[in-house]
């Protein structure tokens, strides 16, 4: 992993044309600004992997057999 | 060509009803080729199978169902990811990560919704 010391209002550049920028860093929190072609996909890391664990999930489970679910609602979403 | 799926046995299909997944799903980014199955009209539930790999199946249902305004993507029908349980009361579908088909053109994709009010676990059923 390649390891960079930046102060406040510096860039990082990668590969021409995606740039991060560190808005400000205080207490422990970063806040870093990136711009990239539309086409990159930005995610924060940890709602990544929560959605990566519950796709595999979901395909261990898919044999399971529903059960009987008529005397049951669907969870429509409220407002 | 043919398919050996654990819901539907031996799935019989052409090239043309494969739909292209350029990023793969979270979790499968190397699978490209899918198939959209509906097992019947009265079913909620569609599965989704690799073509690559057949033994990889997800039960999907329309966010739709459950969403009154699901964020749309164009000419796209937007799909969760459901997570099946013995008790369906713990039955989950992902609505933070849809799974967007557009069936005309035959690509899907899923991204991820950066708004607290969808869940990769939501309760699907309750009493």
């Amino acid at each position: 992993m390649l390891i960079l010391a930046r102060k406040n209002g510096d860039e990082i550049i990668i590969d021409s044309n995606i740039v991060i920028k560190i808005i400000s860093a205080s207490d422990g929190y970063v806040k870093i600004g990136i711009t990239a072609p539309e086409e990159i996909e930005i995610l924060r890391g940890e709602i990544y992997s929560k959605v990566k664990e519950s796709t595999l999930k979901a395909s261990e489970e898919s044999r399971q057999k529903l059960q009987n679910i008529s005397k049951l609602k669907l969870n429509k979403f409220k407002e | 060509m043919q398919i050996e799926t654990f819901q539907f046995g031996a799935v019989n299909f052409i090239e043309d009803n494969i739909l292209k997944f350029k990023s793969g799903l979270f979790g499968f980014e190397e699978l490209k080729n899918f198939l959209l199955i509906k097992p019947d009209d009265d079913n909620i539930f569609y599965w989704l199978y690799s073509v690559e790999k057949p033994e990889i199946g997800f039960p999907l249902i329309g966010l739709n169902v459950v969403y009154e305004n699901f964020p749309p993507e164009e000419k796209c029908t937007a799909f969760g990811i459901v997570t099946m349980n013995q008790d369906p009361l713990k039955v989950t579908v992902n609505s933070k990560a849809p799974v967007y088909i557009n069936q005309d053109e035959k690509t899907g994709f899923q991204k991820i919704i950066e708004d607290d009010k969808y869940d990769v676990h939501y309760n699907l059923f309750v009493e």
